[in-house]
């Protein structure tokens, strides 16, 4: 206790800026994966990328992002064992900060896929197995974790697929695509508004004082899906058919209205994106703060306060603009073979999908969740050629990750044990 | 910097290679058409000339069905399968090089058809350029195909033009059985010789019609998955 007494405020500030460390982290590598598919549509430029991302992040991790939070905080390990020791907990959260943090900066220089929720997890999941003890870990709850990791990306793909055969059939194998596409474009819109407001509104508000009751959360997100089908609406009624351009290639005309509604699916993933990762990497902040708040009494009710949210936003903008920018620039501008149709397709079934774990508390890998939408629209017969040497990456990162943030962790848990408290 | 993962997960196209191909060895087998002109007025170093740059043409498909073949791991999920692409790369192939051998036996014999089958033998020429110029179209359609990710209406534009090129191949095959026909009689008052490599010219011309429909089947399987 008087460890937490005797240097809460230095042990807080020191997890604000590991925090700030892993989102910036985030912001300068992990968006990049997030807009690929839609700056390597062709879609959008990449600045516009960037101010998406900005805004969109940050309003994911605020708004969306509770959850997932509060997984990272206590979802994982068993927090009634450190009743006695709460400095234990705050040592391996700011161990797990400080690990994942690293092991991205090192497994991204060199080129390795690496997804932060794993590093998060696989850190957090150390230190309390080997830090404290087996029992420390709440297993269950870790093998939900991992279980989500192979089935979202499925659940991504599966509704890639579908959502592109319904495209195929509604829009792009018809006699008149550019019409259809205008028709039916504004129907999927709706979709993308109302999944991800339902989602933000029964599961992501509470913290920020806002709560519904059910008949209320549903009209309200009913309102907010036609909301964004009339912008959509709005934007595609200024296109043009244009004949002249349609006679190379019978699809351009109808591809620039799904490049236009690019815009939005990109907003879409970029406030996924920051529900579930941005969240994730400053959970740990959450629960050291939550300890030192209640002068180490563990468990003991407190409300996750918003500023923690806002250091994951701050963090990830910061981090976006002084590295990430030159990242998304790299990322999908050599992707010929994604016309928007197919991002579209893949983007929306990959923010629909992160948007729903997120919404369950469910910590996944985005880039994995892309991964799997990309496939989805694959095998739909979408697809040119999609290399799945990437099938085998995704395993390797798993592999790699895992242990890697765990052994990461458990040397900075016992560093910090080491320095603060000392035997 | 490494590529990301995102990137990584996507291989080059196959698709405008493959056309690339088929332009490539079509352009061979178009040349065929000014051959027999050059042939039909005795002009041999027009001849020789044509028979030289359908080597180079042919050359030239070679390289890129080799460029293609490397750039096609077997790790690659395609929407269709990586053998049948092979096989009609290989089908698409054989239109260049039976052109070559078409215009080496040409020009090598200074080959001069009888003037009875003359005009058939142009004709039948002629035929077989279409049906390739055809499959050409029918695999112009490829990116059409895929942008609608083979869906029936754009399958059904891609079956009519495969029907012409059946249609184009068996008026082929009726123009070569006229020709011999037509040859039977004249064999004993002509060189041995050259009544042979009449007949083999006749059917190498058929060979190259025959190719052009199998491109258009290929294709077709293709299509199927």
């Amino acid at each position: 206790m008087d460890i937490i007494a005797n240097h809460g405020e230095l042990l807080l500030i020191l997890a604000v800026v590991f925090g700030l460390f892993m989102a910036w982290g985030v912001g300068a590598n992990d968006v990049a994966n997030a807009m690929g598919t839609s700056v390597g549509s062709g879609a959008i430029t990449i600045k516009q990328a960037i101010i998406i991302a900005i805004i969109f992040e940050f309003a994911g991790a605020i708004l969306a992002g509770g959850e997932v939070t509060a997984t990272i905080r206590k979802g994982i390990l068993d927090a009634s064992l450190f009743s006695d020791n709460p400095h234990l907990l705050v040592y391996g959260m700011l161990a797990s900060l400080l690990a994942a943090g690293f092991w991205l900066l090192i497994a991204s220089s060199l080129g390795w896929p690496v997804s932060t929720t794993h590093s998060i997890v696989g850190a957090i999941v150390g230190f309390g197995a080997v830090g404290v003890g087996v029992d420390a870990v709440a297993w269950n709850k870790v093998g939900n974790i991992a279980m989500s990791w192979i089935v979202s990306p499925i659940v991504a793909g599966t509704i890639a697929f579908m959502l592109f055969r319904s495209l195929q059939s509604l829009i792009i194998d018809t006699t008149k695509p550019f019409e259809n596409a205008k028709k039916y474009v504004p129907y999927y819109m709706f979709l993308v508004g109302f999944v991800i407001s339902l989602v933000t509104i029964f599961k992501g508000l509470k913290h920020v004082g806002l709560s519904f009751d059910a008949e209320t959360s549903y009209y309200l997100a009913i309102g907010f899906g036609i909301l964004v089908a009339l912008i959509g609406t709005i934007i595609i009624r200024s296109i043009k058919l244009d004949p002249e351009e349609n006679e190379d290639f019978y699809f351009t005309s109808m591809e620039r209205v799904f490049s236009v509604l690019m815009i939005i699916t990109a907003a879409a993933m970029a406030f996924a994106h920051g529900s579930n990762d941005v969240a994730n990497a400053i959970g740990p902040l959450a629960a050291i703060y939550a300890v030192i708040d209640n002068d180490g009494i563990i468990g003991a009710k407190s409300a996750l306060p918003v500023w923690v949210l806002l250091v994951g936003g701050g963090g990830i903008v910061f981090g976006l603009i002084t590295y990430g920018h030159k990242v998304i620039a790299t990322v999908g501008t050599g992707i010929t073979q994604l016309t928007p149709s197919r991002g579209f397709a893949a983007t929306l079934a990959a923010a629909s999908t992160v948007v729903i774990a997120s919404g369950t508390g469910l910590p996944v890998s985005t880039t994995q969740v892309l991964v799997g939408a990309v496939l989805g629209v694959g095998l739909a017969r979408g697809m040119a050629a999609l290399d799945t040497r990437v099938i085998n990456k995704i395993f390797l990162s798993w592999i790699v990750t895992l242990p890697a943030g765990a052994l990461m962790s458990i040397v900075f848990f016992f560093a910090l044990k080491g320095a603060f408290s000392p035997l | 910097m490494a590529k990301s993962i995102i990137d990584g997960m996507f291989g080059k196209s196959p698709i405008s290679p493959l056309q690339q191909h088929m332009t490539s060895a079509h352009s061979c087998i178009e040349l065929l058409n000014d051959l027999m002109l050059a042939m039909k007025n005795h002009e041999w170093d027009t001849a020789e000339l044509i028979r030289t740059n359908i080597s180079k043409r042919e050359q030239q498909a070679d390289v890129l069905k080799k460029k293609l073949r490397l750039s096609l791991p077997s790790t690659f999920m395609m929407p269709f399968s990586r053998r049948d692409l092979l096989d009609l790369l290989l089908i698409q192939d054989s239109i260049a090089n039976i052109s070559k051998d078409v215009s080496g036996l040409m020009c090598n014999r200074q080959m001069t058809f009888p003037d009875e089958i003359l005009d058939d033998v142009i004709e039948l020429t002629k035929v077989c350029v279409k049906t390739s110029a055809k499959a050409l179209k029918a695999i112009n359609e490829l990116d059409e195909l895929l942008e609608t990710a083979f869906g029936k209406r754009e399958r059904k534009v891609v079956s009519n033009i495969i029907k012409q090129i059946n249609s184009l191949e068996s008026k082929s095959d009726t123009a070569q059985h006229t020709i011999r026909a037509k040859l039977f009689p004249l064999e004993s008052s002509l060189p041995p010789i050259d009544v042979v490599f009449y007949y083999r010219a006749i059917e190498w011309l058929g060979e190259l019609a025959d190719s052009a429909q199998k491109v258009g089947s290929r294709l077709e399987i293709l299509l199927a998955k």
